[in-house]
């Protein structure tokens, strides 16, 4: 039957696009799996076993051992309480600053370009290379006790602002802070830029202010967006290394320490306690996907344009 | 566990964490089959260290690898600079991959750990071991020792002696203290005005052991078996308060007690540290900075001047073939000859060679090489025991948490003294 030809040869026609797909997809999904399914497989089997390294030992399985050495480690919680700290401070207020700036920016005619390089440079620069100039400026012969005593005279001595686990870590917030801002303005320099502008003509005619059209058109346009910035700043805090690493070093006494410093930490400094920095990381892990999962319900996309 | 399953991880660990000279170094030529044995081609073996070129030890090293390739022309030396903490690391990820060095000349503290990952190759089962064992001193060789082998030999030795700003004492008016007690007072009257009396760089053994050690006390029983009784002793805490009250009167200052305080160099450059008990590379890191430094035994406690032993050993691999391990040792023996030995003496490390302690020349070189061998006579060895990094951490963080104030002393050390016996009974 003719009917029965055609669709055998669009079977085949099926087919020849799968095999194609496969081929184009295949380096990829090859490269995907052996650098990064691969190795989170790999990982999850390690956070099982008392991992040695050493050369030709084998490693022992312990179960969930490892899980809860992690659990009844204070300093894993002290890190994991730091790293909440960072997320806490750092993402909300980038997010705001940026935005802030952003909008700023959108309305100016002049000088755009300028102040959206200006503002994107920290983004681009090494988080070495400024966690090492906040290092010198929070020093105690740094920048800003050099202000404080030799030019404003308002203290005595040099202020010991990285001794303390809260002050070292409000210093590490703070170079967050400032080399985020560039990122979330050019993310919210584009949602705005979709905004309708009838939305805003209309909210005109009817006699809103600036204030009320920020609130009651803006915000909801951008709704997606900030839950877009939200999910993966979050997801950055709880990445953060460089700034711990080069600042304090997790010093004095750990105190603080990030969790993942923590983990180098134990896999290195430590006499290489892979088994525990495994589980460490997947514990973290399931921390992040449940923040991710509750921001998503707590912000849906959907109102998205219902304005 | 399958090995072969490691490996595709082993190779992404690898290009991530040990860098492309790691990967590199250990790709070695195989030497063809000698059908005569005149035009073989040489074995290259690789030598990992971390010699400083601030010093210019690298150009030193470099020429005796040259003088060694000239006598040896069956072997030719790749050596690899490290720092301190990549060294240990690379081994570390090298134990997985058995992407190792054939040598590797690093801290003594290195052969306990490394003999953990069941890397190091026993050394005293070469049959002239004892016989070149035999021509360095035996207190930094015994660093090498663990139960009755030998898994290193001394490569170079150092305690720590009393360095001090010679123009900030007599600025104050005071004299080179001879006690601890008198030390830690000059540390109090020396600090004010953006001055800081004492650095310590770290509050491991390396730093507070020598304190304990030279008011009678220790860190571990003598057998390694507990630290109860020991760490948190009543002499171990007395010296470790000591260390709290100076922190907080701003006498004492470190960059692992308070981040922000400045490297134990940079606040010698800048003129803000007095005092440090440091080793013989002080002088010079110094050179070109214009301070007067001073230096002299470390003062006595209670029981004496009993100083921190440390040092490099020389260490070799299982990974390497035996052809590699007979070049190594061929090398490692060359190194640690008088001449090799001198000629590193005279850009500051200090030689492990008897006949090199001696030398007209060494001793030219470094001044200081009497007090430093006089300080030898009584410097004692941190435990050589397989746990001992993650033991040292403990202790670092425990005295950390003490001097800073975050716990009381006798609390903190008494938590360093569980958790190091915990270490010791999970076998």
């Amino acid at each position: 039957m003719p009917g029965n030809r055609s669709l055998s040869t669009q079977r085949r026609g099926v087919r020849q696009d799968v095999v194609r797909l496969l081929t184009l997809l295949l380096p990829g999904l090859i490269l995907l799996g052996m650098f990064t399914f691969y190795p989170i497989l790999k990982m999850f089997i390690m956070s099982f076993f008392n991992w040695r390294i050493g050369y030709q030992q084998t490693s022992d399985f312990v179960g969930l051992q490892n899980y809860l050495a992690v659990f009844s480690d204070p300093v894993a919680g002290m890190a994991l309480v730091n790293t909440l700290f960072y997320a806490v401070v750092t993402v909300p207020l980038q997010m705001a600053l940026g935005l802030f700036v952003a909008v700023l920016i959108h309305r100016i005619t002049r000088f755009s370009v300028t102040f959206r390089l200006l503002y994107y440079l920290p983004v681009i620069t090494s988080w070495v290379v400024v966690a090492l100039l906040f290092r010198y400026i929070f020093n105690n012969q740094g920048l800003l006790n050099y202000f404080l005593k030799d030019v404003a005279h308002l203290a005595d001595g040099p202020v010991r602002w990285l001794s303390t686990r809260w002050m070292a870590l409000s210093a590490t917030t703070i170079l967050g802070i400032w080399k985020g801002i560039g990122w979330n303005m050019v993310v919210f320099l584009a949602a705005l830029q979709a905004v309708p502008l009838e939305q805003y003509e209309a909210a005109s005619i009817d006699g809103l202010g600036a204030f009320g059209k920020f609130r009651y058109i803006t915000l909801p346009n951008i709704k997606g967006t900030i839950l877009f910035a939200l999910v993966m700043l979050s997801i950055g805090a709880f990445n953060t290394f460089t700034p711990i690493m080069v600042i304090t070093g997790g010093n004095p006494a750990h105190q603080t320490e990030v969790v993942l410093t923590w983990m180098y930490y134990q896999t290195f400094s430590a006499t290489g306690k892979m088994g525990y920095a495994a589980s460490l990381s997947f514990i973290v892990a399931a921390l992040v996907a449940g923040i991710a999962i509750l921001l998503f319900r707590f912000i849906r996309p959907e109102g998205e344009g219902k304005s | 566990m399958n090995r072969n399953m490691l490996k595709p991880l082993a190779i992404v660990l690898v290009l991530l964490l040990v860098g492309l000279t790691a990967a590199c170094s250990t790709v070695t030529p195989t030497a063809a089959p000698t059908a005569t044995p005149v035009p073989s081609e040489p074995v290259t073996i690789q030598f990992w260290h971390n010699y400083d070129a601030g010093a210019g030890q690298i150009d030193v090293l470099k020429t005796l690898i040259a003088e060694f390739e000239t006598a040896n022309p069956d072997i030719k030396v790749n050596q690899v600079y490290l720092e301190w903490s990549a060294l240990k690391n690379n081994v570390i990820a090298g134990a997985t991959t058995g992407m190792l060095p054939d040598v590797l000349r690093g801290d003594i503290g290195f052969v306990p750990q490394f003999q953990s990952l069941n890397v190091l190759y026993e050394m005293s089962s070469l049959s002239d071991y004892a016989t070149v064992a035999a021509t360095v001193m035996e207190a930094p060789n015994s660093s090498a020792r663990m139960g009755d082998k030998f898994y290193g030999i001394a490569a170079n030795t150092n305690t720590k002696i009393l360095f001090y700003n010679k123009a900030m004492f007599t600025a104050a008016g005071l004299t080179v203290p001879k006690t601890q007690d008198e030390m830690w007072t000059d540390a109090l009257k020396l600090t004010g005005s953006g001055k800081i009396g004492f650095v310590e760089a770290w509050t491991g053994v390396w730093n507070v052991g020598q304190y304990i050690w030279s008011n009678g006390g220790d860190v571990l029983a003598p057998d390694n078996s507990t630290a109860t009784g020991y760490i948190n002793s009543p002499v171990a805490v007395a010296t470790i308060q000591k260390l709290a009250d100076l922190y907080k009167a701003g006498a004492l200052s470190g960059p692992s007690m308070d981040p922000g305080a400045a490297g134990d160099t940079d606040g010698w450059k800048a003129g803000t540290y007095a005092m440090e008990i440091d080793g013989p590379w002080r002088p010079s890191l110094l050179a070109s900075s214009g301070i007067d430094l001073g230096a002299v035994q470390m003062p006595a406690g209670s029981a004496g001047s009993i100083g921190v032993l440390g040092g490099e050993d020389f260490m070799m691999f299982k990974t390497s073939d035996a052809k590699h391990q007979e070049a190594a040792w061929k090398f490692i023996k060359f190194m640690v000859d008088e001449k090799a030995q001198v000629d590193m003496a005279k850009v500051g490390q200090m030689p492990v060679n008897k006949a090199a302690m001696t030398n007209a020349d060494a001793l030219a070189a470094m001044p200081l090489l009497p007090v430093f061998a006089e300080a030898l006579k009584t410097a004692k060895a941190r435990p050589v025991t397989p746990k001992w990094g993650d033991m040292e951490n403990i202790i670092a963080t425990k005295v950390a948490e003490a001097i800073t104030g975050q716990k009381a002393v006798q609390k903190a050390l008494d938590e360093a003294a569980t958790e190091i016996d915990a270490l010791i009974a999970a076998k």
